[in-house]
């Protein structure tokens, strides 16, 4: 683990304490249920946790990427699916801090410093990993846009009170066709479809968006015309390092659950046997190695450095190695782990792998900048 | 009492039949083989009259060596001996082929009150084996059965029609073909299968029947069976409004030769 | 070697294929969602002869192999992986019961359970480490014409559905080697089966503690010799290695076909998924470790069937597929992207009953131990 700042610390130290107050004790009841949780946000106003990622100056908490991930290990240790909710909440606002004009701020983070939550609609259902292919329309009357069409998987979708949405504004141009706008809850015509009842992170909302004639003023429009994919990447890239954050909790929880159950089962001067020791050292070697590779993808970030090819290998580094190591802790801990919390953490962490760019679309990324031609001399050392 | 005989095809189950995209040829080299679909119910049928009627089921089948592989499963079925034949000819053999081998073994192996098949085979379903028989044997012939029950010497059929259904009444031996809706073919349970191969089966050979070479002549001979792929023409008409799209639809439908 | 099914063989395996359509898929989705024991569905099992697949004919059994054994219940766990667990479980205590019960306990007991009218179960594990160590451990102390039971047995499958309990206790608390099988009908006094627990996955076969509150069973439920539970236990452990195997392979197999299916109808990028590698990869991967396992499990049934040793190579089935774990549904899963997180799917059912296939209940009994030892 990085080291860490006093004042780090201590936000971790607060969102640990958060969290066992109010996450842990109620994830299993609103995994079983598949319900949301909106209490969640109710107890969170007070921290003010859903707007770390909003500039201090529009009334937010500020954090650094750094401390960002150190949230969300703490919010993805106590559940995965109450941390899909804060992580996909910092997806919108990400792209407004990216793009957005002063007004767009302003307006944006307002809503959520209020307490509102914010999502990010990019999916569709025939744009999933080929994101390109995204068929919402968007076209331009008067002071006017409209939107058309149907997002699915989006996280947040039945909650939040602000929207990013990627559609197309132009559909002769392919990629470049495709753009970002603002889009407020209340708008006519847009409106939540159906709830997806999903294997984990059962109690994050996950839904289909349905846009009918819905009017967005010109003003909502991030950016420029045909900047939505560009936009969406940039987001992505960010967004993969909250979800790192979020498997590598879950990868902990499991490991320490699995330490606690061995210690109860083989108390006093009982020890398991090596077969058993080498398996948990391993599961630690994963579970750190997979932070230290998402530490320094944050701290590249907070350095103003390229980070791109960094947070995908974390983002799926630490989803793998959440996969592995809850299902490897359900395996140790035989028919206890299979009836117990750790069986949850399994499935929460199947969609680490999954969400937010499949880890093939990570490795695509990764191959593509580890295959591109090498730069001039001096390549291999990167700005710390 | 009732003494029935099903004839039943061995055939290559579809499903695991795949077709080369290049030619559309047919790669049946991982194909297994299974009763034609429509005989298993002609066997659990004449099981079921058995079962309530006593008398005997026995099974028959005329086809390649691969028949021999059909035998245990036919007797965890029902029928308490399956005569086979197993001849080259039958991988060329027609509708009428196979109707003059099935027709002289069923002349030596004695009289029967039902002779069933089922309606047609999975694979050419030419839907003509009864009616040759029935021909060739001197039998009334009732097809397109989807309820049977028999009565004494009485043998009831109801037959399901394009355009309703009939039923037929018929004394004294019959030849019966049946659909695949008359009843469900039972799972048989293990003790079946283990039993079938307690149960007796016998070869019967071609040579024995004295049917001479015209009889086994095919007269309708394949040539080639290729794969169907649907191939989509993918036109989208994109006109902004719907009565010119319709229009277009309905010209380009019209050029393709529908009307 | 022969390494294809007999004609037999395959025809109950076609059977069971078809049982599983005919009454499993129908009932699958709404078993894992309810969790009730499907009585339904195991009267038709004991009709089908699946119950007493194993046993002889002399006691209402099929006489099948335990090559036919692996098979059905691979067949079965294609479509429904909670009934095939009832099944093995139920397999076991009928199994011990015949192979090591007495005359009046094989009566009392075998035909019962071929016929499916009493449901059985095998009540080995503890919370201890292992059975005979720890605070809850089932002690039989001796006492007039019996023994009397106390302690707590753990994670009992079928437990609660179930009216009979093949269970192990230490004769001498101090000696884990004392370890006694009994016969202990369900109703009997001080026996107490706890609430179900929630299982990941494999929902329909109970799970449950059964606590023995000073159960006083009489000198003949003991079942064999006194003393002889470990080896009666490891035999029978070793069995449903290779049975629960034959699960994973199952459930493994159905999930590559539904996700190869929806990679070819999936378009994205203008193509199926299927034609990418990456996506080809996670398939012939997964289909690859399913046709080894299959391998390796009915070559080990063989074993058993020819009357052979075989808890070595069940030991290496075992460990084969725990270290596999449930990379099978990772990577199956994985190919059907966001769908296959979606219950409105198949594939998260599977990943959730995998997972309890490769449990390893007993940390001190890890199946690399049998296997090393057999090369020490």
């Amino acid at each position: 683990m990085s080291i860490l700042t006093t004042e780090q610390q201590e936000i971790k130290r607060a969102a640990r304490e958060f969290v066992a107050k109010h996450i842990i004790p109620n994830a299993a009841e609103y995994d079983r249920k598949g319900e949301f949780h909106p209490f969640l946000l109710e107890a969170a106003k007070e921290s003010r946790i859903f707007t770390m990622a909003i500039p201090k100056k529009y009334g937010g908490l500020g954090y650094d990427a750094l401390t960002q991930a150190l949230v969300a290990e703490e919010w993805g240790y106590g559940c995965g699916g109450m941390g899909t909710t804060l992580a996909a909440g910092v997806l919108g606002m990400d792209s407004v801090l990216l793009v957005g004009n002063d007004e767009q701020k302003q307006r944006y983070f307002d809503a959520i410093v209020k307490g509102g939550l914010s999502a990010f609609a990019l999916t569709e259902p025939g744009a999933g990993s080929d994101a390109a292919a995204v068929r919402t329309t968007a076209v331009r009357s008067g002071d006017d846009y409209v939107l058309n069409g149907t997002k699915c998987f989006i996280t947040n979708g039945g909650y939040a009170s602000v929207y990013v949405i990627l559609a197309k504004t132009d559909p002769s141009k392919g990629v470049k066709g495709i753009s970002a706008f603002i889009v407020e809850k209340g708008r006519a015509g847009f409106t939540v479809g159906a709830t997806d009842h999903k294997l984990g992170i059962r109690s994050s909302n996950t839904v289909e968006l349905l846009l009918k004639d819905v009017h967005i003023p010109a003003g909502n429009l991030l950016g420029k015309e045909g900047d939505g994919m560009k936009i969406a990447m940039m987001t992505l890239d960010l967004g993969r390092q909250l979800i790192a954050a979020l498997a590598l909790g879950i990868a902990q929880r499991a490991l320490d659950e699995c330490v606690k159950y061995l210690q109860k089962r083989f108390p006093g001067k009982m020890q398991p046997g090596q077969t058993l020791q080498f398996k948990l050292a391993d599961m630690q070697i994963q579970v750190e190695a997979a932070r230290e590779s998402l530490h320094h993808t944050v701290r590249l970030r907070d350095s103003g450095a390229p980070f791109s090819k960094e947070s995908a290998m974390a983002k799926a580094l630490c989803g793998d190695v959440a996969m592995a190591v809850t299902s490897q802790a359900v395996s140790l801990m035989g028919s206890y782990g299979y009836t117990s919390v750790i069986a949850k953490a399994m499935r929460d962490a199947k969609i680490m792998q999954v969400y937010e760019g499949t880890n093939q679309i990570q490795r695509l990324v990764i191959a593509r900048a580890v295959l591109s031609p090498a730069p001039a001399a001096g390549a291999g050392q990167k700005a710390a | 009492m009732p003494k029935c005989l099903v004839c039943y095809k061995w055939t290559l189950d579809e499903k695991d039949i795949k077709i080369k995209p290049d030619d559309l040829s047919l790669d049946a080299s991982r194909a297994k083989g299974k009763i034609s679909d429509f005989d298993r119910n002609a066997i659990e049928e004449a099981t079921l009259i058995q079962e309530q009627h006593g008398g005997a089921v026995h099974a028959l089948s005329y086809g390649t060596s691969a028949v021999k592989q059909s035998l245990k499963d036919v007797l965890s079925r029902g029928p308490e001996t399956v005569y086979w034949i197993a001849d080259n000819s039958a991988q060329t053999a027609d509708a009428c082929v196979t109707a003059n081998v099935l027709a002289a073994t069923i002349r030596k192996l004695g009289s029967y009150d039902l002779i069933i098949c089922g309606e047609g085979s999975s694979d050419l379903f030419n839907q003509q084996t009864a009616a040759r028989l029935a021909a060739l044997l001197g039998l009334p012939c009732v097809t397109y059965v989807e309820k049977l029950s028999v009565e004494g010497d009485t043998v009831k059929a109801t037959r399901k029609l394009a355009d309703g259904t009939e039923v037929a009444t018929v004394k004294g031996p019959v030849v019966l073909s049946v659909l695949g809706t008359i009843n469900k073919p039972r799972i048989p349970t293990l003790k079946q299968v283990l039993g079938a191969a307690k149960k007796p089966n016998k070869e019967i050979k071609i040579a024995d029947l004295g049917l001479n070479a015209e009889a086994l002549q095919p007269k309708a001979v394949h040539k080639s069976v290729k794969g169907f792929v649907a191939k989509r023409k993918n036109i989208v008409y994109k006109e902004p409004n719907a009565a010119a799209n319709v229009g277009k639809l309905t010209s380009s439908l019209a050029a393709e030769g529908v009307r | 070697m022969n390494f294809q099914l007999t004609e037999e063989q395959q025809l109950i395996e076609q059977s069971a294929r078809d049982f599983a359509k005919e009454y499993l898929d129908p009932i699958t989705g709404q078993l894992d969602h309810t969790g009730e024991f499907p009585e339904a569905v195991v009267k038709e099992l004991a009709n089908h002869d699946f119950l007493g697949l194993h046993l002889p004919t002399e006691v209402g059994g099929a006489g099948a192999g335990f090559v036919s054994y692996v098979a059905v219940i691979e067949s079965l766990s294609r479509s429904c992986a909670a009934v095939a667990s009832i099944m093995n479980n139920q397999a076991m205590a009928s199994y011990a019961i015949q192979h090591w019960g007495s005359e009046l306990q094989k009566k009392q007991y075998v035909q019962a359970l071929v016929k499916g009218e009493t449901i059985g179960a095998f009540a080995i594990y503890e919370h201890g480490s292992t059975p005979g160590i720890g605070p809850d451990a089932l002690v039989a102390t001796k006492s007039e014409g019996g023994y009397v039971l106390k302690g707590i047995k753990a994670y009992v499958r079928n437990a609660g559905a179930a009216q009979v309990y093949v269970a192990f206790a230490v004769t001498d608390p101090a000696d884990p080697k004392s370890l006694t099988a009994f016969v202990v009908a369900a109703g009997v006094t001080g026996l107490k089966v706890e609430a179900a627990l929630p299982t990941m996955g494999l929902k329909g076969c109970p799970v449950a503690h059964v606590v023995f509150d000073n159960v006083a069973v009489p000198d003949t439920a003991v079942l064999g010799a006194v003393k002889s539970g470990s080896d009666i236990a490891t035999r029978i452990l070793a069995l449903a290695s290779v049975a629960e195997a034959a699960q994973t392979v199952g459930i493994g197999q159905a999930a590559v076909e539904h996700a190869a299916a929806y990679a070819k109808q999936r378009v994205q990028f203008g193509k199926p998924v299927a034609t990418l590698q990456a996506v080809q990869t996670l398939l012939a991967e997964a289909l690859t470790d399913c046709y080894l396992a299959r391998l390796g499990l009915r070559s080990t049934a063989q074993l058993v069937e020819d009357g052979k040793p075989f808890e070595t190579e069940a030991a290496m089935v075992k460990s084969f597929l725990a270290r596999l774990g449930s990379k099978i549904l990772i990577d199956t899963c994985q190919v059907e992207g966001g769908m296959g997180y979606s219950e409105t799917m198949p594939l998260p059912r599977l990943f959730r009953d995998i997972a309890g296939t490769t449990l390893l209940d007993a940390p001190a009994d890890f199946p690399d131990y049998t296997v090393a030892a057999s090369i020490a």
